[in-house]
């Protein structure tokens, strides 16, 4: 569609001997909107950084527009920045900090030229008025706005956004991811994202990169990530998933629990030990007589537009997202289509994932202690 | 009941404010008294504001401490925010252990900073003198100077004490400071120096400021690391204050002091004012910020700063000359005119330090700190220099006045061939008492042993004259070294303590406390009863008919003098009658210059208009056939010193 921006060429990054960034490859395309995902310590801030430049990669190279930039200083690259919460200059108000970056600008830019961009770029970010306001008396989301407008009056032609949602609450974080996407559309410009919540990356991204240990797990679009997931890792991160060991008996027809289900995938060798990912909003709910696979329901969660249930089939518990009501201790039968079900080869992640025998309600990935815990790992400085 | 408390809150305020303000309070109104006493309210005068002006040496002082502190300030507050900001970008690992070596000299004791860099600076100016006469002599392209210490290293010393203060003060500055301002600003366009400069400056100048703040202030108020630092030549306003309390602190003091309070009064309100003003009005207008970034403010701010250390250097500069000579004497101990007119007269520059003991002096003198060429030692004292070998044989043809002194006052027993003095004041030790206290005049010593004035006597606070009223008491020599004699005198005093006899052990409280008639007997040198007299007329003097100590206060120069030329001239200008007259009228001690003695009540009559009463003046001049009774203090053996100590430590005051 568009042409390629940025790219990343087997970039390496080691801190007091430790890998944190294994030999990435990854290239971004002008306008495009690409999110790294991942959880905290996975490189995804890293390498937001080394495309900053504020760090630059042990080994490899970065590109831009086909020009390698390692040793290029952040303040000579066509590249702003949103940083996490935001470091906005508190001692300038809200149009001194918009204009910080235009009065960096040399040759010098009119004073004129200066307010109508400065102005322009509040519209943009819906803050018209507050000019001169403390940057301290803001909002979150009004700061972060300013953080926005900040970084993008110079028109660069990346933004790169470091977590920039995730100090605030779960309402205005929605909000902010529509508005962000809007900003990034009618600016036309590249926007990379750095974000643990996969919801957030689904919702917004044109591209996501799942990152683990320092290393590219999937590059993909969201619907193709979350549907076919390349391993254990990935499917889990994206979603809830069921992720139990199956035999695949011949192509499209792999065996779990002792059945054989009908599949969409081939390729595999005959008799092949795989990883199979059942989606908990994939499984139908039957008569007990009727179905596949036999269990009990172990335990029913009221989620308002369904029921968390855990089902126990002879040990392993599975996660089923349903509408139907089932009382714990009733035995059901479940059937699953042959589009609910994606066959993964093994990988090292197998076997780490996806098993709800621990099942807590509180089964989103990461909370906010993640926050705390990726702010440890990267600075040493609280 | 809840009024009542509020009620007990407001006394316990006031009570914490009295206490904290008081002494301040009280300081400022007697920097306006007219009397010389800090006891006796005399009426009202800025006297002591306009002598403040003419003393030479106080306003000297002044300057040296406003200079060496302005200059520490600026250094200390410039290397330490850099340090802040190295220790800053470090990993934690390293920093901490750093951190705790930079808080260590603040919890060290200044004593043990003061005598450390003093050390330091004695090591490597012997190394380095020692190295600058080799290269001298060695070739004579390149003449090394020889360095001594003096101001350059007092400022070292107060910028190496300041620095951990600027530190401790920017560092959590620097910490609150969101890690990402500084990446921040270089993604917008700045190089690294410019965002310091733009947005990490201004995070931290709050830091900053007050650690200047501290920095200024741990520097004006630093006696001890001065005091072994300055060397010979420089000397700050704490310093000077100290060194007048061998006799007594002059009021004029009260009106430095007074002034000082003031100023850093000014300056916070005038901080704290600014402060409130900008917190309340952060969303004024445009215009305000306008106004705020003018470079003509800024750069008017900067001229005066650097104005201000302009002139400071500038009138330091003009003072300086090829020629000087060092002094050290005691506080208030010469009438200050003199060293101006031996200035114009020879054009050498004097540097005039003072101590406050013949004890501080011999430590000084042993540390290497005091590099002097002239001392006015009392005569037990010299005693000790010349056997130590410390003191240089004196020129006498270069002193031709020497032929003045009269002959009662050389070959004494502390310098028996008079190679090395020349007496510079002279005077008795006796007891003074307020006749409306006492039933009958006091003829003897024993009144400083007396149940009947228990509560009312002052002691004095010094061994040797202590344990001296005992001896004399008892009949025995002042300076016997059989140790039953001094263990009976101990035992005398130590009863007396015991049955109350004291109202306290003091030195130049004594003033206060004789001059308010709240004591009714202290023993004290004769000059300084004469001072007293001015403000409580009901005061008298008496030698005991025991007899009584007399001293001798001579000049002498030491053996590393490095002017000794000048210090020659120094001694043959202050051995005039003309110079002895002077500071007898100024000290109330008794001068050597026979002549002058002599002369004195014409002299007072010439300066004030009157007649010097008899009386009087036989305190200051004791006449020959009292004198007779009374004995030089000697250098008394090792062994007899500590016995003294000993016995002193176990009096328990």
């Amino acid at each position: 569609m568009s042409k390629e921006l940025i790219r990343l060429v087997d970039c390496g990054m080691r801190f007091d001997g430790e890998t944190v960034l294994h030999d990435i490859n990854l290239y971004i395309n002008d306008s495009e909107f690409l999110t790294l995902l991942g959880p905290s310590g996975c490189g995804k801030t890293t390498t937001l950084k080394i495309i900053g430049g504020f760090l630059t990669p042990t080994h490899g190279d970065v590109l831009f527009d086909g020009v390698r930039i390692n040793d290029l200083p952040p303040h000579q690259r066509q590249v702003n920045t949103v940083f996490q919460k935001y470091a906005l200059f508190p001692h300038l108000d809200v149009y001194d900090n918009i204009a910080f970056g235009l009065r960096m600008v040399r040759p010098k830019l009119s004073r004129k030229e200066i307010d109508t961009r400065v102005l322009e770029m509040l519209e943009v970010v819906s803050l018209k008025g507050f000019e001169h306001r403390s940057v301290t008396s803001l909002s979150g989301g009004q700061q972060q706005r300013v953080a926005i407008a900040r970084a993008l009056v110079n028109r660069p032609k990346v933004l790169l956004l470091d977590e920039p949602l995730a100090a605030l609450d779960l309402r205005l974080r929605k909000d902010m991811q529509q508005e962000l996407k809007r900003i990034q559309q009618q600016m036309e410009i590249t926007f990379i994202y750095v974000t643990h919540d996969q919801e957030e990356a689904l919702a917004m991204s044109d591209t996501v990169v799942v990152m683990d240990s320092g290393r590219i797990q999937q590059i993909g679009k969201p619907e193709d990530i979350y549907n076919e997931p390349k391993n254990a890792f990935v499917a889990d991160f994206i979603g809830e998933s069921n992720i139990v060991d199956g035999y695949m008996r011949s192509d499209f027809q792999v065996e779990v629990n002792g059945r054989r289900f009908d599949c969409l995938d081939k390729g595999f060798a005959v008799d092949e030990a795989v990883d199979v990912v059942i989606r908990p909003e994939d499984i139908d709910i039957v008569p007990p007589e009727q179905g596949k696979l036999v269990g009990t329901v172990t335990s029913v969660t009221f989620k308002g537009m369904m029921y968390d249930m855990i089902v126990d089939f002879r040990g392993f518990k599975w996660l089923i997202q349903t509408t139907d009501h089932s009382p714990v201790g009733s035995r059901i039968g479940i059937k699953i289509d042959p589009d609910g079900i994606h066959v993964m080869a093994k990988s090292e992640y197998s076997g780490m994932f996806g098993d709800y025998s621990s099942f807590s309600e509180e089964y989103d990935e990461l909370d906010d202690a993640s926050v705390v815990l990726e702010e440890e790992e990267s600075g040493d400085e609280e | 009941m809840k009024r009542s408390t509020q009620a007990l809150n407001r006394v316990f305020m006031a009570l914490v404010f009295l206490f904290l303000y008081a002494p301040i309070v009280i300081l400022i109104i007697f920097s306006f008294n007219a009397g010389t006493s800090s006891a006796v309210w005399k009426g009202f005068s800025l006297e002591w504001y306009g002598q403040l002006f003419h003393n030479r040496m106080i306003m000297q002082s002044v300057y040296t401490t406003l200079l060496v502190s302005i200059l520490a300030t600026v250094i200390a507050t410039v290397v330490g925010t850099f340090t802040a900001i190295g220790f800053y970008a470090m990993r934690r690992r390293m920093r901490a252990p750093l951190e705790a070596v930079n808080n260590i000299p603040m919890m060290n004791a200044d004593i043990v900073t003061g005598v450390s860099l003093c050390l330091l600076f004695v090591a490597f100016f012997s190394f380095w003198n020692d190295f600058a006469d080799w290269a001298n002599g060695a070739q004579s392209a390149i003449v090394l100077p020889y360095l001594s210490m003096g101001f350059g290293t007092l400022l070292i010393a107060h910028v190496s004490f300041n620095i951990p203060y600027v530190l401790l003060s920017v560092s959590p500055k620097l910490r609150q400071m969101d890690k990402n301002l500084i990446d921040a600003a270089q993604d917008l366009g700045c190089t690294w120096m410019q965002a310091f400069w733009k947005v990490a400056l201004p995070e931290i100048k709050p830091g900053i400021v007050s650690g200047a703040l501290i920095a200024f202030t741990m520097s004006i108020d630093d006696f001890i690391i001065s005091y072994f630092t300055a060397g010979s030549s420089t000397s700050t306003l704490a310093m000077t204050i100290y060194g007048m309390t061998k006799r007594r602190v002059s009021p004029v003091i009260n009106a430095v002091s007074t002034l000082l309070f003031i100023t850093v009064l000014v300056l916070l309100v005038v901080v704290n004012v600014r402060d409130a003003r900008q917190a309340q009005k952060p969303k004024a207008a445009a215009v305000e910020l306008d106004e705020r970034r003018s470079p003509i403010k800024k750069f008017a701010a900067g001229a005066a700063a650097c104005l201000i250390v302009g002139v400071l250097v500038f009138t330091g500069r003009s003072g300086a000359a090829d020629r000087v000579v060092n002094i050290c004497s005691w506080g208030e101990y010469i009438d200050e005119s003199l060293i101006e007119d031996f200035e114009n007269q020879t054009g050498i520059k004097v540097n005039y330090q003072t101590t406050d003991s013949n004890e501080t002096l011999y430590a000084l003198l042993k540390s290497g700190a005091g590099d002097f060429d002239v001392i006015v030692p009392s005569d037990y004292m010299i005693a000790r220099l010349i056997s130590e070998n410390m003191l240089a044989e004196l020129d006498y043809s270069a002193i031709p006045n020497f032929t003045n002194i009269d002959d009662a006052y050389q070959h004494l027993s502390y310098d028996p061939e008079n190679k090395y003095t020349v007496p510079y004041t002279w005077g008795t030790l006796g007891i003074i008492y307020n006749e409306s206290m006492v039933d009958a005049p006091i003829t003897s010593w024993s009144a400083m042993f007396d149940e009947k004035y228990a509560g009312q006597v002052l002691m004095i606070r010094n061994s040797r004259d202590a344990l001296g009223a005992a001896l004399m008491k008892l009949g025995y020599d002042l300076n016997t070294t059989d140790e039953t004699q001094i263990r009976q005198a101990w035992q005398l005093l130590a009863d007396a303590k015991e049955q109350g006899v004291y109202q306290a052990f003091v030195m130049d409280e004594v003033y206060g406390k004789m001059e308010g008639g709240n004591a009714a007997i202290a023993m004290y040198y004769a000059g300084d009863y004469v001072s007293m007299l001015e403000n409580n007329e009901d005061l008298r003097f008496v030698i005991p008919e025991e007899g009584s100590n007399w001293f001798v206060d001579a000049m002498c120069v030491l053996n590393t003098a490095k002017h000794k030329d000048e210090a020659m001239e120094w001694i043959n200008f202050i051995a005039s009658t003309q110079a002895n007259l002077a500071n007898m009228d100024f000290i109330y001690y008794a001068s050597p210059n026979k002549d002058a003695l002599e002369e004195y009540p014409n002299y007072y009559f010439e300066q004030y208009g009157e007649e010097l009463d008899q009386e009087q003046y036989e305190i200051i001049a004791t006449p020959p056939e009292t004198l007779a009774r009374c004995t030089l203090y000697e250098n008394l053996p090792e062994n007899i010193l500590q016995l003294y100590n000993r016995l002193w430590t176990q009096l328990g005051i």
